[in-house]
């Protein structure tokens, strides 16, 4: 009786399947594999499916509060990953699996790739703290290199001026997913850092709103990595949500967890900077005023002592001195005054005792018949002159040659010799004469003949 | 003259800069150490400084300006 084999019904078979089941297997697990008979049930919402590889089946179940959060319409043939537990479906009498997350394989293809960069950039330093910038405490001018079309802008643009408003923000627009996203930020990147003299951006903002690891993918490329690393000007991250974590982050001198954290990480709260600044004036005058006081004190001090109170004493001392000089002066000088009146008086009698002016009028009549006396004897040299001169004229006049020939004579001269002819042998035949009569007269002869008596 | 000189020195300055000058110049006023005549002139430099900060806070265009990419302006 006892070895008479105990015969279970349907459903306590199945309750120890499942007891087995959910004592031998792993609560949660991932399977690989390829979707078939996809089915999505229209009303419920509710997902039927399997997995299968190349030698088996898995039959699948997602509910309808899962499938919600799936980010691509599953269809038959993709490669998956489904995680969930296995349970006995008892009505059915099979084991499925309950999938509470369904991701596309390749996504753990992202992932290995993710962190193969990961490795390799942080083994060539891309992510080391020594070559982070420091970000500029009060940036003016910002550079956004986002989407135009995406919500990060307006996120990054009011975080920011919530805070600090003044700062001017500059939009440069990138695609931040899809097909050479990546190059388009990168170069984008190189561009405004070429481009800084003019632009001069004291701070970059990298980023976009969330999205699938796909649409994120562009933030862990190594072309977009390596251009933040070399940016000359400072880089902030802002990707994502708060739980995404990129490549871009961890290069980047600076990481906003989203968007909307951009402000908290690139710009000072402006009410914190104007509360500082008042501080410093208070301190600024407050500090003055006081060494104002101080040196007042001093100066107080100082007027008290006697050189302050009667300034004017030195002065007034050497007022006294010049008086003094002043009154010896005048009285000296009057002195001399009356030395000298006394000496003029003296000098001024003896000259009248003199009497010039009877001496005068003695003189000027010795004076006069001095000047009648020298008239009459120049009168008389004159006159004797005179009479010795008319005779000599007279005497001279008889002498002249040219008054003989007043008288009918005449000179002859030779033309030859211009020797007045005396002899004969004075002359030759031939010889040319020159007879002067008066009043100068010329005649010219020729010596035709000469006769000896 | 020098008065005019410095402040036209102190709009061109940038507000990181203008906040560092004023540093230090509280820091030195604060350590007491200048003679007055440099005192009020730090005093006055600081005063011109803060001005200046301020006004730089007061500007808030909030207008997003957008940078146009090279190529695309050279290709045309």
């Amino acid at each position: 009786m006892q070895n008479k084999a105990r015969i279970y019904t349907v459903s306590q078979v199945n309750l120890l399947v499942k007891v087995a089941l959910e004592e031998r297997l792993p609560s949660r697990l991932t399977v690989r594999g390829e979707i078939s008979d996809w089915k999505l049930h229209k009303e419920s919402g509710h997902c039927y499916f399997s997995l299968k590889d190349e030698d088996g089946v898995l039959p699948c179940v997602m509910w309808a509060s899962s499938f919600r959060g799936v980010k691509f319409a599953p269809e038959d043939g993709m490669a998956v990953l489904a995680t969930g537990h296995i349970d006995v479906y008892m009505a059915g009498g099979k084991y499925q699996l309950y999938v509470d997350k369904l991701e596309l394989e390749g996504v753990g293809a992202l992932q290995l790739a993710f962190e193969q960069m990961v490795r390799k950039l942080a083994a060539e330093g891309l992510f080391d703290e020594a070559h982070k910038k420091p970000l500029p405490a009060y940036p003016m001018r910002i550079g956004i290199l986002t989407s135009e079309s995406g919500a990060a802008i307006e996120d990054i643009k009011d975080s920011i001026w919530n805070r600090w408003p003044c700062a001017r923000l500059f939009l440069y627009p990138v695609p931040v997913q899809g097909e050479g996203a990546a190059q388009k930020i990168a170069a984008a990147l190189r561009d405004v850092n070429r481009r800084n003299k003019k632009l001069s951006l004291d701070v970059l903002i990298v980023g976009r709103g969330g999205g699938s690891p796909e649409d994120l993918w562009a933030f862990n490329e190594e072309v977009l990595a390596r251009a933040i690393y070399d940016s000359k000007i400072p880089v902030i991250s802002a990707v994502g949500h708060e739980i995404d974590t990129t490549i871009a982050d961890f290069v980047a001198d600076a990481r906003a967890s989203t968007p909307t954290k951009a402000g908290v990480v690139a710009v000072p709260d402006i009410r914190e900077v104007l509360s500082e600044l008042a501080n410093k004036e208070n301190r600024l005058a407050h500090k003055t005023k006081g060494q104002l006081e101080l040196v007042w004190q001093k100066l107080q001090t100082l007027l008290a002592s006697s050189v302050f109170r009667n300034p004017l004493l030195p002065v007034h001392n050497r007022e006294q001195e010049i008086d003094d000089l002043q009154t010896a002066m005048r009285s000296s000088v009057r002195e001399l005054l009356a030395q000298a009146q006394r000496k003029l008086s003296e000098s001024y009698e003896q000259v009248r005792k003199i009497e010039p002016h009877r001496l005068l009028g003695r003189k000027m009549v010795e004076l006069n018949n001095w000047q009648n006396l020298a008239n009459s004897g120049i009168k008389g040299i004159i006159n004797n002159c005179r009479m010795k001169l008319t005779a000599a004229a007279n005497r001279l006049g008889a002498l002249n040659p040219k008054s003989v020939l007043e008288r009918g004579f005449s000179i002859t001269t030779s033309k030859k010799t211009g020797l007045i002819v005396r002899s004969l042998s004075d002359i030759e035949i031939g010889d040319l004469l020159i007879t002067e009569l008066v009043r100068e007269n010329l005649i010219e002869s020729k010596v035709t003949n000469k006769v000896k008596r | 003259m020098a008065d005019k000189k410095q402040n036209n020195n102190i709009s061109k300055l940038s507000f990181e800069q203008a906040i560092k000058d004023l540093t230090s110049i509280v820091s030195k006023i604060e350590q007491g150490q200048i003679p007055l005549q440099d005192s009020l002139e730090q005093y006055e430099r600081g005063m011109a400084l803060i001005k200046h900060c301020r006004g730089i806070l007061q500007q808030a265009e909030k207008r997003i300006e957008k940078i146009a990419t090279e190529e695309k302006s050279e290709d045309r």
